[in-house]
């Protein structure tokens, strides 16, 4: 019902454009799927996707554009019977009318539309708009519809924000942010946050975000990373962030989140503080290492750390691998992980093998090791039109051998008015 | 009725104020595409001096990527296709972005492998990187256990 308001809305404002521009153009990608697979009750499943994006650019006064992203999906092994589900599904993904203008970035988008600013990120039904304003200050405000899952009931659900920024380029830029959300008539959100990026000098980068639920009063979260770099090719990233898991967790639409009942304290508050460091030996191989410690007011600590390696001969081939080892404070909380890839591109043709293992210190299913062996080729029929076919083993606790097939077709496009177009 | 008062006109002044920088503002937007075409991981600053410099896509953007976005994602979108977010951050998805992209796989991509249970340990030690992505959306199949 929704995606039809959305088209209602859009197609109209198309159809009512005075006059396309020659130059108009139609670009995008189609991706065709076909998976076979087998469900943890056994149920073998043969579902094909078909995921299309497409942009229409350069409409009217060349600063209008409409964008387009969904899929759907037909399973064409009917279990209706065994599970009860639908054969079919889709999505929209986002869909909207957008223009910019050639001055002040100025931005409206118009529809579905992704929204990630400030404290926002939120997918909703509605307008986002942006402009930079003089003295080097900018302003974006946005509201609609949140879209989400299973939340559609009677009464008011809206979302609407709005975030202020000022910045110096290339040396700061701040931003203070606000969002409200009703969900069936009732406050669920109220957030303030304010964002920063800042470099001093060169090589120093100082990012993150703070954000305040004013439903609780409370701090929820923060998030900053100090980037150093690069020294004689080394960066650095060092991560603090803190978690307030009463103010953070809220208006979830799934009872995970909840943590009523649940294993994780409702009241819980995490800290984290890690290091990234990572060493371009050359331009083709690159090692790095990262270590997290997570510091829980009532849970036991805990620490993760991994270091990988990376090797690529521009767009030939490449190779890659890591090792990783999450600890927590008990057994059922710790694993190690080890990961090794490689591909290659041969003319027209290319092939990937990967292969990853994940053994659990204590054992789920009466299973500790459980692996995943990848191997993926695919031909360029022509410039836009590749053909694919993945094949996955496993074995996990769920799986004592799991095959996975998946075939894919994909068609790029670009059409540009007055010229001829496709494959 | 005071408070109210005060909020209104405190949110037309906001107004006015914008309006006024709006006028003022005479800065040439940014390209919508970006004039020539960039493959692979680029390095920004080969060719950038401004904030833009920073967006090096060095092996831990990926880890960044997200406050620049916050902040500028007009600039993301000179290159970037909406699709490119919408395959990892999507509001209903069936297929892994690890499985659609299997044969990228020196891309950062969540959830690889046998990730049903290993999401069980990730999701205890910090279920903070769970919620921006399946909080209020893509979480379907979350709900088949969570219920």
């Amino acid at each position: 019902m929704k995606v039809m308001c959305i088209l209602c809305l859009i197609l109209p404002v198309l159809l009512l454009l005075p006059g396309t521009s020659p130059a108009v153009s139609l670009s995008g990608e189609s991706n065709t799927y076909m998976q076979s697979r087998q469900a943890a009750d056994g149920t073998k499943e043969l579902p094909f996707y078909e995921y299309l994006n497409l942009s229409v650019r350069d409409i009217g006064k060349e600063t209008i554009s409409f964008q387009f992203g969904g899929w759907l999906r037909y399973d064409l092994k009917d279990n209706t019977q065994e599970t009860g589900q639908s054969r079919s599904a889709n999505d929209l993904s986002y869909a909207y009318l957008s223009y910019y203008s050639k001055t002040a970035n100025t931005t409206v988008n118009l529809g579905r539309v992704m929204v990630f600013e400030g404290v926002a990120a939120d997918r909703l039904d509605g307008i986002y708009a942006r402009t930079d304003l003089a003295k080097n200050f900018g302003v974006s405000a946005f509201g609609g519809t949140p879209v989400e899952t299973g939340t559609d009931s009677e009464g008011s659900n809206s979302i609407y924000g709005a975030r202020v920024s000022h910045q110096v380029p290339g040396l700061y830029q701040i931003g203070l942010s606000y969002l409200k959300q009703e969900r069936n008539s009732e406050e669920v959100r109220k957030e303030e946050g304010i964002d920063l990026w800042l470099r001093p000098i060169d090589k120093v980068e100082l990012m993150g975000k703070s954000r305040y639920n004013a439903i609780t009063s409370e701090w929820s979260d923060h998030n900053y990373v100090l980037a150093l770099g690069p020294f004689y090719r080394v960066r650095l990233n060092t991560l603090l962030s803190s978690v307030n898991y009463k103010d953070y967790f809220t208006a979830s639409t799934t009872a995970v989140f909840k943590f009523d009942p649940g294993v994780i304290d409702p009241n819980e508050k995490v800290q984290t503080l890690g290091e990234q460091v990572s060493y371009d030996v050359n331009e083709k191989l690159n090692i790095s290492a990262l270590y997290k410690s997570y510091s829980y007011d009532i849970a036991g600590d805990a620490t993760y750390y991994t270091g990988s390696l990376r090797y690529a001969v521009g767009k030939s081939w490449g190779t890659g691998g890591s090792i990783g080892r999450m600890a927590g404070d008990v057994e059922r909380l710790k694993y190690k992980e080890y990961r090794v890839y490689g591909y290659g591109k041969f003319g027209k043709a290319d092939a990937t093998l990967d292969y990853l293992l994940v053994n659990y210190d204590e054992a789920i299913n009466s299973v500790r090791a459980a692996f995943s062996v990848t191997l993926a080729a695919a031909y360029e029929l022509t410039e836009k039109l590749k053909i694919g076919a993945d094949l996955e083993y496993s074995k996990n606790p769920d799986f004592d051998k799991d095959v996975r097939t998946f075939l894919k077709l994909i068609y790029n496009f670009d059409f540009v008015q007055g010229k001829k177009g496709g494959v | 009725m005071k408070s109210k008062s005060i909020k209104i006109a405190f949110l037309l002044l906001f107004l006015a104020l914008t309006a006024v920088l709006f006028a003022c503002a005479h800065t040439q937007s940014m390209a919508a595409k970006h004039p020539m075409e960039v493959t692979g991981f680029p390095i920004c600053s080969d060719c950038h001096t401004d904030g833009r410099a920073a967006m090096n896509h060095t092996n831990d953007f990926s880890m960044r990527h997200k406050f620049y976005a916050a902040q500028s994602k007009q600039t993301c979108t000179v290159c970037h296709a909406e699709a490119f977010c919408s395959d990892c951050h999507a509001h209903k998805e069936e297929l892994k972005p690890s499985d659609k992209y299997k044969d990228s796989p020196e891309r950062s991509l969540p959830h690889r492998g046998d990730y049903l249970n290993q999401h069980k340990i990730d999701g205890r030690i910090n279920p903070a990187s769970c919620f921006p992505c399946h909080g209020r959306q893509n979480n379907e199949r979350c709900k088949t256990c969570h219920r």
